[in-house]
Order: C-alpha cells, then sequence, then structure tokens
C-alpha cells in the first residue's frame, strides 16, 4: 500500500500513522493491513472505574436508600455518581488516546453517536460504555437488545414509566427512528404497538435488566404488519428483518467512515453485505477493502470531530491529556463532550461541527496546546520582534513537557517537511496557502508541525 | 524595519492593497438594503406544555385530562375570563397590562412530527413536514437581505440549523471579545491574506476558508461596536439571563445584526413535571422582564419584536408519571411595542376535537407567523425567504 492509501486508511479507522507505522505497512498488501487492524481490535478491555466506597448505592432502590441513609447522605452519594461520571469521560478519551485496540475504539465513538445515552448513574453509565465497547465490531441484532436492556437507556428513553396501563412511546420512537430506521420507515401505529411490546422493560438498582411481567402488556400487537403476541426482542428481529434497517445504518456508516456526501451506488453495496447476516466486522472489512474507499474524492474530505482533532494532535505530541479540567474546557469549546450528547440525535458532524466561533478555536488548538498559543511567523529575517510583542501578555495554561517533546523528535524530527506536511496534512493543500507556508518556513520541525496543524487543511481527514 | 514602521505599513496593508475581493463583499454593503428593525427569537427547546402555561381553565377537559398535573384555577393568573397564565408568569403579565405581549394559539404545522429533532429542523427550515432542508429561515433571510454573517447572531457557544443560510452562516458568539481576541491571530491573517478566490471550492475545505473570511471580519466588527455598552440592569443568576443580557447589550450598542436568536432547553417534560415545568416558566419569564426593561431603558424595545416558540406543545392527556408526552399544536408569543393586536390573538384550543393522536390541531400554519415578521417587520419578501406564499397575520 502506498503511503497516502496508509494515511487515509489509519485516520478513517483511527486518528492518523506515525512515520514508523508507515515505514512497517507500505511493505504490506491492503488485505494484511487490514488483518492488522482487526487482529489489533479482537480484544476487548473494558474501562475500569474506581468504585468503592460508594455503600448500597449500587443496590438498593433510591427510595429506600433516602429513608435509610437520610437526604443529605443521599445527595452526597448522587453528587460523588455525578462527579465519578465527569471522570469516565476522561478515562474515555485517555483510553481513544492510548489504546491498542484504535480500531474498536473507533467503532465505539461512532456507536456512542448511533445509541445516543446521558446518565448521570456512574454504575449504568460504565456498564452503557463498555456494552458499546464489546459489540463494537459484533452482530448488530445483539447490539440492539443489549443496548434496549442497559439501565442508562432505560431511564434516558423513559423506558422504566412505559407501563401496560399507560404506555410510554418514547423509547419506541427513538428506537425506530434514530436507531435502526429513520423517519419515513414505520408509521404511528408502529410507534404506538412497539412502545406495548416494551412495556414492563426496566432495571435493578445494580443495573440488571429486569421484564416486569404485571406490568407488561400480553395482548396481540401489529407491528410493520404482523401480528403477534411481541416483546421487545421480537420487536428489533422485525426491525432488523426490514432492508431499511441495514440501509439506515450503512448510511451512517458511510458518512462517517467514507464521506460526509452520500454515494447511494455504494450505500447499495454495503446494504447488500450487512443485510446478509448483521454481522459489523464483515461489514467493516468489506469497507476498508473497497477499491472506492480508497479514491481521492474520499480523501481529506471530512471535517474532525472535536475528539478526533484532539487525539489527533496526541499522536504527533502525546501532551493533550493530561488535566481533567483542561480537557473537559476542550471538549466543551468545540462542542463535543463525551457522554453529554446534546440531545438523543447524537451530534450531526461534519460541517455542523463549524461556525465562526467553533472553527476560529480548532484552529487555535494545536499551537494553544502545543506551543502557548503561538504560531511561527517569520517572513525571513524580519519582523522578529513585533510578533514577540504580540504573544507576551499570553498566559500559559498548556505545557509539553521534555518527554512528550522527545516523542516528537523521534519520530517527526528525522523526516524532511515536506514529507512532514505529507504526514500531518491529509488534503491536497491550498494553492495560496502552500505558498505562504513556503515563504514562512521556520527553522525547527516542531514549529513547522505547529504551522501544518493550524491552517484550514488540518481540519480535514 | 522598525516596530512602527512596521505598525504602519501592516495597517496601510491590510486595509487597502491586501484584502482580498471575497473579503470586501462582505464589508461592502449597500446600507439601503437594510432597515433598522431587529427580530429576537427564542426557542423553549424539548417541546413547551402550552396547555399548562397558558391554561384554559375554564374548560373541563383540561382538568379531567391531567388530574395530577392541572393548575388550579386559585393558582393562575386570569388574562380573559377563560384563560389563564402560569401563576410563575406573573412577569410576562405586567408586560401583557402594558399591552407589549399577543399571545398566538393553536400555531402548528400539518402532519406534525412529534421527534423533538425532526420538528426542531422543520420550524428552523421552515419546511413542510415531508421536506428537508439544509438552510434555516433566519440564515436564508440573512442570505438575501443581510449578507453578512454578523447580521444574524446566536447568543450561544454553537450556530444551530436556524441561522445557516444556503451561502452565509450567521454567527454564534456569547462572548465578543474572546471571539476578536482569537480572530486577531498574525498567522491566521497572514493565511487570509494571501488567499485569493480562486482556490475556493464548493467543497468542504473552500467552506473552512469562508467560514474563516466570515469570521474574522465579524469578529472584529462585533467587538468594536459592541465593547462600550454595557448593560446596568440587574438580570437574575442564569444561563438564559445571561444570554439575554448579551443580546440586549448587542442591540443598544446599535449593532447592525438584524435577526437574534437565543434557545432556552429544558422543557421535555415527560416525569414528574409540576414544579419543573413551572420553574422553567419563573426563569423565562423573569429574564424577559429585564430584557424588555433594559431595550425600553436605551430606547430600543419599539424597534424589536420578540418571538417566543418551541418546536411542538405536549399531549393534553397527562402519562403515568406525572408528566406529558409529545404533542403538536402549541401557542406562541410575539412581545414588542406596536401590536396590532395585543391580548390573545385567536380562538382557545378546542380540546374536544383533538387528533389520533389526543393532541391539538393547528388552526395557524408556523409558516405564517414567519411570513408575517418577514413582510410587516423585517421589510423582506417572505416568499424569497419561505420558498413559498404564506397568508400573512394581522399581529404587527
Amino acid at each position: 500500500m502506498n503511503q497516502r492509501e496508509l494515511i487515509h486508511l489509519h485516520w478513517r479507522t483511527g486518528f492518523g500513522a506515525t512515520p514508523a507505522l508507515i515505514a512497517a505497512s507500505t511493505k504490506l498488501s491492503r488485505e494484511n493491513n487490514v488483518n492488522l487492524l482487526f487482529d489489533a481490535s479482537k480484544k476487548i478491555e473494558p474501562i475500569q472505574i474506581d468504585l468503592s466506597d460508594f455503600g448500597d448505592y449500587f443496590n438498593t432502590p433510591y427510595t429506600k436508600l433516602k429513608k435509610n441513609l437520610g437526604e443529605q447522605k443521599f445527595q452526597k452519594l448522587r453528587q460523588k455518581s455525578q462527579k465519578k461520571v465527569r471522570e469516565l469521560n476522561f478515562s474515555w478519551l485517555k483510553k481513544i488516546a492510548n489504546s491498542d485496540q484504535v480500531l474498536r475504539e473507533k467503532m465505539t465513538l461512532f456507536w456512542a453517536n448511533i445509541f445516543v445515552c446521558r446518565d448521570n448513574h456512574i454504575l449504568h453509565t460504565l456498564k452503557f460504555n463498555n456494552t458499546l465497547r464489546t459489540h463494537a465490531l459484533g452482530n448488530f441484532g445483539d447490539f440492539v437488545k443489549a443496548i434496549s436492556r442497559s439501565a442508562s437507556m432505560l431511564k434516558y428513553l423513559n423506558n422504566n414509566r412505559n407501563f401496560k396501563k399507560k404506555p410510554n412511546e418514547n423509547f419506541a420512537r427513538e428506537l425506530m427512528e434514530l436507531f435502526t430506521l429513520g423517519i419515513g420507515n414505520y408509521s404511528e401505529t408502529d410507534v404506538k404497538e412497539a412502545a406495548r411490546a416494551f412495556t414492563g422493560w426496566n432495571f435493578k438498582p445494580n443495573g440488571e435488566f429486569i421484564l416486569r411481567d404485571a406490568r407488561h402488556d400480553q395482548n396481540s400487537k401489529i407491528f410493520l404488519g404482523e401480528t403477534g403476541n411481541f416483546g421487545g426482542d421480537d420487536i428489533i428481529e422485525l426491525i432488523i428483518k426490514q432492508k431499511a434497517c441495514a440501509e439506515f445504518i450503512c448510511t451512517k456508516l458511510y458518512r462517517y467512515f467514507v464521506n460526509p456526501f452520500v454515494d447511494k451506488e455504494h450505500i447499495r453495496e454495503l446494504t447488500d453485505v450487512f443485510y446478509k447476516d448483521y454481522n459489523i466486522e464483515t461489514l467493516m472489512r468489506h469497507l476498508f477493502m473497497a477499491d472506492w474507499f480508497y479514491e481521492e474524492k474520499n480523501v481529506g474530505v471530512k471535517i474532525k470531530s472535536p475528539v478526533e482533532l484532539m487525539v489527533g494532535i496526541h499522536k504527533v505530541v502525546p501532551s493533550v491529556f493530561k488535566k481533567q479540567r483542561q480537557v473537559q474546557y476542550l471538549q466543551k469549546m468545540m462542542g463535543q463532550t463525551l457522554l453529554y450528547p446534546v440531545n438523543v440525535a447524537g451530534w450531526k458532524g461534519d460541517r455542523y461541527w463549524i461556525d465562526s466561533n467553533s472553527l476560529m478555536f480548532r484552529l487555535k488548538l494545536p499551537s494553544l496546546i502545543l506551543n502557548n498559543a503561538k504560531i511561527s511567523l517569520k517572513p525571513k529575517g524580519e519582523f522578529e520582534d513585533t510578533f514577540d510583542e504580540f504573544y507576551k501578555e499570553k498566559k500559559q495554561r498548556f505545557s509539553v513537557d521534555e518527554k512528550e517533546r522527545a516523542y516528537f523528535e523521534t519520530h517527526y524530527s528525522k523526516v524532511s517537511f515536506n514529507e512532514l506536511k505529507e504526514l500531518l496534512v491529509v488534503p491536497r493543500l491550498d494553492y495560496d496557502t502552500s505558498e505562504m507556508l513556503e515563504a514562512h518556513q521556520p527553522q525547527s520541525s516542531f514549529q513547522y508541525g505547529i504551522q501544518l496543524m493550524s491552517i484550514p487543511e488540518y481540519q480535514l481527514c | 524595519m522598525k516596530r512602527r514602521d512596521f505598525l504602519i505599513k501592516s495597517s496601510m496593508a491590510s486595509s487597502a492593497v491586501l484584502v482580498p475581493s471575497f473579503m470586501k463583499a462582505f464589508e461592502n454593503l449597500d446600507p439601503t438594503l437594510l432597515g433598522y428593525k431587529k427580530l429576537v427569537v427564542i426557542q423553549l427547546s424539548g417541546g413547551n406544555d402550552g396547555l399548562n402555561t397558558i391554561i384554559p381553565y375554564r374548560n373541563d377537559l383540561y382538568y379531567s385530562n391531567r388530574p395530577g398535573i392541572s393548575i388550579p384555577k386559585n393558582k393562575l393568573i386570569d388574562i380573559d375570563g377563560e384563560l389563564g397564565l402560569n401563576e410563575n408568569l406573573a412577569p410576562l403579565k405586567s408586560l401583557y397590562d402594558k399591552g407589549y405581549v399577543s399571545i398566538i394559539n393553536n400555531v402548528g404545522y400539518p402532519n406534525p412530527s412529534r421527534s423533538h429533532f425532526r420538528s426542531t429542523d422543520i420550524w428552523h427550515t421552515a419546511s413542510s413536514a415531508s421536506a428537508y432542508l439544509d438552510s434555516g429561515w433566519m440564515g436564508r433571510y440573512i442570505d438575501q437581505y443581510g449578507k453578512k454573517p454578523y447580521s444574524g447572531i446566536e447568543v450561544d457557544d454553537s450556530l444551530s440549523l436556524i441561522l445557516k443560510g444556503t451561502t452565509i452562516n450567521g454567527v454564534a458568539t456569547k462572548d465578543a471579545k474572546k471571539m476578536f481576541n482569537n480572530a486577531k491571530t498574525p498567522f491566521f491573517s497572514k493565511v487570509l491574506e494571501t488567499q485569493t478566490e480562486a482556490h475556493l471550492s464548493e467543497h468542504n475545505l473552500g467552506y473552512l476558508y469562508k467560514t474563516m473570511v466570515g469570521a474574522k471580519s465579524s469578529a472584529k466588527y462585533i467587538y468594536e461596536t459592541s465593547k462600550t455598552t454595557t448593560s446596568t440592569q440587574s438580570y437574575p443568576n442564569n444561563p438564559f439571563a445571561k444570554q439575554l443580557k448579551t443580546t440586549a447589550e448587542f442591540i443598544n450598542s446599535k449593532l447592525d445584526t438584524k435577526v437574534y436568536y437565543v434557545s432556552m432547553g429544558g422543557f421535555d417534560t415527560h416525569a414528574n413535571q409540576a414544579n419543573r415545568h413551572t420553574r422553567l416558566l419563573k426563569t423565562y419569564s423573569e429574564a424577559m422582564e429585564i430584557f424588555v426593561k433594559d431595550l425600553e431603558a436605551s430606547d430600543s424595545f419599539k424597534d424589536t419584536l420578540i418571538l417566543t416558540f418551541s418546536e411542538f406543545g405536549r399531549r393534553v392527556q397527562q402519562n403515568a408519571a406525572g408528566g406529558t408526552d409529545h404533542g403538536a399544536a402549541n401557542n406562541l408569543f410575539v412581545i414588542g411595542k406596536n401590536l396590532k393586536k395585543p391580548g390573545i390573538y385567536n380562538d382557545s384550543p378546542d380540546l374536544s376535537n383533538l387528533d389520533k393522536n389526543g393532541d391539538l390541531h393547528y388552526t395557524i400554519d408556523f409558516r405564517s407567523v414567519y411570513a408575517t415578521l418577514l413582510d410587516q417587520w423585517l421589510d423582506a419578501s417572505h416568499s424569497k425567504v419561505l420558498g413559498n406564499s404564506f397568508n400573512t397575520l394581522n399581529f404587527i
């Protein structure tokens, strides 16, 4: 595989490629490289969080717990749980940035924006997150069933309030609209009938699923044209029997992994592969082996999500994910805080990441993290003092330590400036910007790297 | 070269020789295109329960459908012997008594979507329930009538669909100073100075460059124009009130922005809504009263109109969790000084004639409200912005 194809493959399945990885991979065939990606992601390593000192919080219903502990102690535990969710946000980002199971983590991130959920109960949230990771490359039907049983989702979409005598439609609606079929592939009646099938689906305080028979509607339902005494699993089976479901997921996948602008022919091809057995790994292998995946029109055309942007910088100089507060601030400013989606539809992605505010922040991000917010600009030999003046006032917020700087030197400073440009910037450079960079080339690779990461082209992958 | 010489040179350069023509497009503008009137659009996100906001308290069906969450007659503020305001809307009532408020009932659209996202998209894009548009109606208005990104401002961290146009987007900012400081980084100025139009494509890269150009000139303009205006009113301490305060400062500084958009979240009250919903209304109405006072103090209220909407109302019948599920038609408020028909604009909701989901039917298409605002307030042609002709109403 050539270098450009490799960079493309590793940006879409991960967060870029180091020169060492490129050097080791160019000799291998496409199939070998793709196999390596899946081999590396075979293992499932759940995120672990220290959950000691919570007492009975994870095995007693809230009302009983409140009575036993008193309001104040109860609220303390609740706040502690919320704080732990913020900790999980940080742990998750660190895992994305440092895990060897790169593809699995990229897929987990993808699924987290399909099965969108938000919860401030740490145990339930952690379980939910690890469920995404476990099924990320597995069978889609099993995945949907696991998600539908998770405490976080049962709460988030009010299915814990979905009872035979008064069904709550929220989960049934979003299951079809956002998780599986998309609008237009089911009717309002289907929503009502599906809601009945999920009545009584609930969870225990420890997050385990439980079907409360007395609250479950046992009567016959008519769903997507079929009649039967359906339960929740039957509804999911009937949904994935629809080809529209395979197409819906493949379209989401295509936008995320290939191109925000969809090619109908390619979607049809993927849908046919996926519909056979809903095996996610088979589908992904097919995608990364397809010739069209590597076509120039699909390379460097996707606007990076804030997480992709941050982790991409981290892969060049591993200094991004050091302080929880800082990382929270960065996520907030760019509009993507993991575990805190804006709403159940998730982040729309691509151009929706960009407005004048967020773009300027994103352009500034590499210099902010790596270089005291400074981007070298020396029109050869002139003006040196002027720009130093300009930056003098800036406070140091982020810092790069020696070890992190050494990482960059080891991996990147041996390559030529031209090579560095090819490695860091995926799309073809804008003509004027390329000329400008020529005219303002700094001495060190590090400063040049920062310049390259500060041009609009770096926003794309 | 000495610093002083450099400064002189660079200031000349940036104002004359080196400004590319496509950047000038944002700066040269025919002022006759723009009137001086402002529109502030506020969304109560999540689906405000209109029936517990403007309460049809003479209607027994209201009480029989909502045994657990209805507002009793002695806990509301009567307005016309038939409808009453939620008691936490007292600040709104004082505006109402001055003739500043028009309440329009039963606003919606055919085949209503009960999805937040879809229905918000429909309200933002002004599309029908079956069409999918990727630009917002306020975005298209600034495309055609404002021409500059800062013609429309969302007072928030990120920009919503409502302010995305087909050729330009509005600006999202809660803090003009921060935005300005970031945009004046020398490296970015250099990138833009050397840029020529020829290489900008319609693809994502061209989009990024264009957004960068717009961001830089807008940041400078918004900050420099608004920096001297600071509100003297004391707003409540919450994010929504803060957003309105910033909006008032922008308007009072005579910023050449035509339309503003602010959203307030939390209205998706599926469970235990009673206390939560009234608290939200309190937050809304308290901030709104100060906002109007702030505008009046600077004599800009007469030129400002405020529309408050929500993406849908909620179901007439409560659910088992002491909340309400997603509904359809809803009421909305227009707040301004010179309303043609202050008070209740049209008939109360008909609770005896519901659709098959048990939701209210609409009697006024929301695009008629937009059409009225565009034609009669913003001096625009509504069919150009909305893509179709709609009946206009009679509230301004």
